[in-house]
Formats: structure tokens, C-alpha cells, sequence
């Protein structure tokens, strides 16, 4: 059966090239539709490669508690340092537990100034950004609620343009000076304009007494030491707090696994949305390849009817039409891979990465798995029927067509 | 040079009597009433009749491109009647050669690949095909076009290309409907040379004309009327 498909290749071939615009326009929406589907694979591929760069600066073990923005007075359900501390007493596995703070302070250090935001951290592990100069946050720090920080590059550059190493050197916010004990390097990953923290750390210690005092906190943070109890974790302490609360405060907490999966939902969205996208294209481009094959096998009746009476057969005559329509779709496919690859390789490389620094891998067997695909659907689906009319062709009625 | 071996002695068409009825709606059109002839190897017949008569019918049938309503038709031995699609594909593959009255080239396709054609669904290599199907045009007298379209020949030098195609398997019976009714009478004239000299080589040939000076060179006529043979008469060649 290969032996006698063979020939036809060439046959196809021929017959296609002698209606080249014709055979370029039949197979412009595959192209279009292949291109934009695999386009949309690797841009796909690359803003999931930069979430999960962002994911990465979140820490498996904290979790964030924030009043239930749903409820009737969102203020009342404000608290304090101290209950903060009652949690942390009564709720086992919490390494730490403080305050989500940041305020936003007019920030010097010489003759440079800047408006920067100031947050509260601690020295148990959340995931950091690795340092180009100084250490992190220690336990004495906190302990001793000491005047130190640590500064992200952002500040970095704009509080020490010359780019010196500023460890020992201080900063003055309002009266207070901070000595800088470290530097964020620039973020390597990352997109999406979360931000979790101000430009500047400093001991929840230090911000409580400095910043805080007596007002109402909206938010704490919270690291556990067991990482398999976090949901349970989570729950007790809703519960305690509300029961704190005399049961008149509802609260919520956030993690990485609830961020990351409503990062997946909307991913699983998007996935939607790009099949059904490449489906409705390939249904479209499908049946601008069947309406031209069935032109052609109407313009062609004559054709077909003699190579009936000359001998060929109708398994032969399908052949002969099923290899153009797949001749076709693999060529439309084959240069919608190209452009769709091309489009998406340089959106890639000029724009996803020139934000997240990621540089993500082209899908190539991917891609090529999808155009080839394509390929044999559409040809199945629409190439069939107009294949099969011409091989069902009467040779006598054929040849009498005008 | 050709009619190599057969299967069978004895006449290479025989038909008894063949009906055919087309049936358009509850309409029946008796294009064939009982027809019945033999035809042996090397003749060379002319079916004439007036128009609506059943000939090209008739030719259909010989050319198996259709099948009778009754009756039995062997070809070369072979009861037709009995074969399904493919195999009376496989006939007109090998035992048949026809030749239209509108040519019926493929337009985009030069005359040495319009030749091979038949040579390329008998899955012969492509080499051997254009060597055929050159040697073909040669005999045809049109050794030198092989590269031209049919837009670029006459209509003479066409129905010559379409001659040769229909020779290239070497066909027990050629078959023309009509080969020169689209011809001026010069080129008729050529055409009509070149059917006798095959027929010396050997070619059995059946051909439908309402022209005397078309049939004048078969050594035999067939005359048909409302779907009967009315006639049929050997002569000499004129
Ligand atoms: N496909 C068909 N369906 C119905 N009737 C048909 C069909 N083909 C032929 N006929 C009828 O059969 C009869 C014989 O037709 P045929 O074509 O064999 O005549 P012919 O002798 O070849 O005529 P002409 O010399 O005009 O070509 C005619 O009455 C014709 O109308
Ligand atoms: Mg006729």
C-alpha cells in the first residue's frame, strides 16, 4: 500500500505547485491558526516559568492572617501585638508569629534620600533573595530589638548610587537611624508585581517599638516548624483568634499552596482558552481546506474521469486527492510551526525576560507534536469527505462534465 | 510487435445479447435492445448510426467503464460480468485503450507525462514510465513535443498524444468515440492514417463515426439503430 501511495507524493506535489497563490491561500488560516496556538504555548511556557519564580520568594513554611475582608465592620476585627503572642502561646508548631507591617518613610542615608517602604521580618528562614554584601537578620537582632536592616537592591541603588559596599553605614528614618547589616542582590525571578515587604527589613522587634506602638494590626505573619501540619496549623489559629474575639471577628489565612493554586486556576483558564481558541481555528482552517479540495474535486471531475476509464482506481483516485489535502496541511502547519515559534521565541527573549531574567526553553517537540497533529486532524476530518467524493466519482457522468 | 501473449485464442470481444436501460426516475430509456457481435484480434471496425442510436453506449460497455442491464460480454476471455469495481479498473488498466472525441488530456501536464500516465497506475517505475511513454509519442509521430502542454499542440497533435496514451499498456482493443469530431478534415485525414497504419501493426481497433470518409478505412462496419445492430458488413478497404 506504501509502494502504490508513494508516486502520488510527486503527482500531489505537482498539482499543488501549478496553483501555488491558490494553494497558499487555502492553507493561510492553518497557518494563522497553528502559529497562534504554539505562539501562545511557549509565551504560556514562559509566564508560568516567571510566576513560579515569584512562588519562589514565598516561603513553604508562613503563612499570612488577615481579618475576612467580607464581614459587616472590617476595623473591629483588628488586634494587637499581645494577641498575636496569646496565638503563638496557644497554638502549637508556630516558630514565629508577628506583625505584617509596612509603612512607607522618607528614608536617608548622606546626601541621597528616598521614599521607601519599611516592613518587619524575622530571622527564621523565610526564602531570601541571596546577598551581595553583609548577613541577614539574626536571632540576637530580634531579640534585642536592635536598630539594623537589611535592604533590598532597589533601595540599594537609589540610597548608594556609587554602588560601595554599605555595610556599617546607617540610615536615618525620621530620628531613628538603622545601621545597614546587609543587601539584597537583584531579584532573579519574578514578574508579577507582587511584592511581599517594604525595600527596607528590620527586627519585628525594632518595628513594633519604632513604628507600631498601640495601632491596630491588620495582618501578622506566622512560620511553622512543620510543614505538613500548615493547614491545621492555619485553622487553629482562626479559631483561637475568633474565640479571642468573643466569636464577633471572622479571619483568613493566605499561603503559598492557596496562592499557587489560584495561580493555577487562572492557568487552567488560560489552557481553556488557548484550546478552544486553537480549536475553533482548526475547525475554521479545516473547512477552508475542505471547501477548496471539493472546488478541486468539482473543477476537476473531468480530470478525474479519465483517470477512471484509463484505468486508475477509485482507492487510487482518493490517494491521490488525500495526499494533496495532507500535503497541504503539512505545509500550512509546517509554516505555521515556524512563525508560531518565531513569534513566541522573541516575545520570550525581549520581553518575558527582560522582566523576570528567566529564559525559558522552546517546546520544540512540543510544538512540532501540535503542528503535526493539526496536520492529521484537519486532513482526516476535511480531507476525507472531498478525497471520497472524487473516488465515488461515476467515470461515464465524469466525463461528461463540462 | 504487440498482442503479445493472450490468455485465450478466439475473438477478443465477444458480446451476446446486451441490454442496457437507463433509468431516469420512473423513466426507462432503452439505449441498448440486444446486441450481439464478435470481434476478432487485428480488426478494424467502424460503429455508425445515427445520433441517439446507442453507440457511445455501446462503446461504454465495450470499454467497461459501465455495465450492460443483461446479457454477457467477454473480453479477451474474461467473462467482464463477473468482475467487481477494481478489477474492471485493472481491465481498462491493461486490456483498454480509449480515445475521446474532446481528448481529454491533463491541461497542466506536458505530453510525455500525459502519456506515462497509464504506466504510472500500473506502478511502473518513473524511468521506465518516460521511456514508454517517449518511444509512444514517437510512434504517434510526436517525438518532439514531449515537453509541450496540451495548450501548446494542435488538436490533431493532442488526439495524437491521447492515441498514444491510450496505446502505452499495449491495450488488446483501442477504442475511439467520435476521434475526429472536433478535427478539420486535413487533420481528420492524418488521424485517419495513423488509426490504419496501427491497425497493420496489429492494433485491434473499434471506432465510432458518422462520417463515411471517417469509417472508409475499417475493414468492417457495424451499423446501429435504436439500440439493435441493423448491419454489420465486412468489405474491402476502399
Ligand atoms: N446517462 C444516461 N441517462 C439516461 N439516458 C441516457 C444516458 N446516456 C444515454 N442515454 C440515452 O440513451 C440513448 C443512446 O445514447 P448514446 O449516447 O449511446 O447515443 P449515440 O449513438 O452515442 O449518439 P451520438 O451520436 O449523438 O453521440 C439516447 O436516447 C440517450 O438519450
Ligand atoms: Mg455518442
Amino acid at each position: 500500500m506504501l509502494r502504490q501511495v508513494g508516486p502520488f507524493v510527486g503527482e500531489a506535489f505537482g498539482v499543488l505547485a501549478d496553483n501555488r497563490t491558490r494553494s497558499f491561500l487555502t492553507i493561510l488560516g492553518l497557518i494563522i491558526g497553528v502559529a497562534a496556538v504554539i505562539a501562545i504555548q511557549i509565551l504560556g511556557k514562559g509566564m508560568a516559568g516567571a510566576v513560579t519564580g515569584v512562588l519562589g520568594s514565598l516561603n513553604d513554611r508562613s503563612f499570612y492572617l488577615f481579618p475576612n475582608q467580607q464581614q459587616a465592620d472590617f476595623t473591629k476585627a483588628s488586634f494587637t501585638v499581645a494577641d498575636i503572642d496569646k496565638v503563638h502561646a496557644a497554638v502549637p508548631n508556630i516558630v514565629v508569629a508577628f506583625p505584617a507591617g509596612y509603612v512607607a518613610r522618607v528614608v536617608t542615608a548622606g546626601h541621597e534620600h528616598a521614599r521607601l517602604g519599611i516592613s518587619d521580618a524575622s530571622d527564621v528562614a523565610f526564602a531570601r533573595v541571596p546577598l551581595i554584601f553583609g548577613r541577614n537578620l539574626s536571632h540576637d537582632d530580634v531579640a534585642s530589638a536592635a536598630h539594623v536592616c537589611v535592604i533590598t537592591n532597589v533601595a540599594f541603588k537609589r540610597l548608594f548610587p556609587a554602588g560601595n559596599d554599605p555595610v556599617g553605614s546607617s540610615l536615618r528614618i525620621g530620628e531613628r537611624r538603622y545601621v545597614v547589616i546587609g543587601v539584597e542582590g537583584p531579584p532573579t525571578q519574578g514578574i508579577l508585581p507582587i511584592k511581599f515587604g517594604g525595600d527596607i527589613s528590620i527586627p519585628y522587634t525594632t518595628y513594633e517599638h519604632d513604628f507600631l506602638r498601640s495601632r491596630p494590626l491588620f495582618a501578622a505573619q506566622f512560620i511553622v516548624a512543620d510543614v505538613s501540619q500548615i493547614a491545621q496549623t492555619e485553622a487553629a489559629v482562626k479559631a483561637y483568634l475568633r474565640t479571642l474575639k468573643a466569636g464577633r471577628s471572622e479571619y483568613q489565612t493566605f499561603d503559598r499552596k492557596t496562592f499557587s493554586s489560584s495561580i493555577d486556576g487562572i492557568f487552567a483558564a488560560l489552557t481553556l482558552v488557548v484550546t478552544l481558541i486553537g480549536a475553533v481555528s482548526l475547525v475554521v482552517a479545516g473547512i477552508g481546506i475542505m471547501n477548496i479540495m471539493l472546488v478541486s474535486v468539482t473543477e476537476r471531475t473531468r480530470e478525474i474521469g479519465v483517470r477512471k476509464a484509463i484505468g486508475a482506481t477509485s482507492f487510487q483516485v482518493l490517494a491521490q486527492f488525500f495526499i494533496e489535502a495532507l500535503l497541504l496541511s503539512l505545509v500550512g502547519c509546517g509554516i505555521g510551526l515556524v512563525i508560531g515559534v518565531g513569534v513566541g521565541w522573541l516575545v520570550d527573549r525581549f520581553a518575558l525576560v527582560a522582566i523576570s531574567g528567566v529564559v525559558p526553553s522552546l517546546p520544540w517537540l512540543q510544538s512540532i507534536a501540535i503542528a503535526v497533529g493539526f496536520a492529521t486532524i484537519v486532513t482526516l476530518v476535511f480531507g476525507t469527505y472531498p478525497a471520497y467524493r472524487a473516488a465515488r466519482l461515476d467515470p461515464i457522468e465524469a466525463l461528461r462534465y463540462e | 510487435m504487440n498482442n503479445g501473449a493472450r490468455a485465450v485464442d478466439g475473438p477478443v470481444i465477444a458480446m451476446r445479447d446486451i441490454v442496457k436501460t437507463y433509468k431516469t426516475g420512473t423513466l426507462e430509456v432503452p439505449a441498448l435492445r440486444g446486441v450481439s457481435f464478435d470481434l476478432a484480434r487485428g480488426e478494424y471496425v467502424a460503429i455508425m448510426g445515427p445520433s441517439g442510436s446507442g453507440k457511445s453506449t455501446l462503446m461504454n460497455l465495450i470499454g467497461c467503464l459501465d455495465r450492460p442491464t443483461s446479457g454477457t460480454y467477454h473480453l479477451d476471455g474474461i467473462d467482464v460480468g463477473t468482475l467487481g469495481d477494481d478489477a474492471l479498473a485493472a481491465i481498462r488498466l491493461k486490456k483498454l485503450g480509449f480515445v475521446f472525441q474532446g481528448f481529454n488530456l491533463l491541461a497542466r501536464t506536458n505530453a510525455l507525462k500525459n502519456v506515462a500516465l497509464p504506466l504510472f497506475y500500473a506502478g511502473v517505475g518513473v524511468r521506465e514510465r518516460d521511456r514508454r511513454a517517449a518511444a509512444m509519442l514517437g510512434e504517434v509521430g510526436l517525438g518532439d513535443r514531449a515537453t509541450h502542454k496540451p495548450s501548446e499542440l494542435s488538436g490533431g497533435q493532442q488526439q495524437r498524444v491521447a492515441i498514444a496514451r491510450a496505446l502505452v499498456n499495449d491495450p488488446a482493443v483501442l477504442l475511439a468515440d467520435e476521434p475526429t469530431g472536433n478535427l478539420d478534415s486535413q487533420t481528420s485525414e492524418e488521424l485517419m492514417a495513423l488509426f490504419l497504419q496501427l491497425n497493420r501493426s496489429g492494433r485491434t481497433i473499434i471506432m465510432v463515426t458518422h462520417d463515411p470518409e471517417t469509417a472508409r478505412n475499417a475493414e468492417r462496419v457495424i451499423r446501429v439503430r435504436d439500440g439493435l445492430v441493423v448491419a454489420d458488413e465486412s468489405k474491402m478497404r476502399i
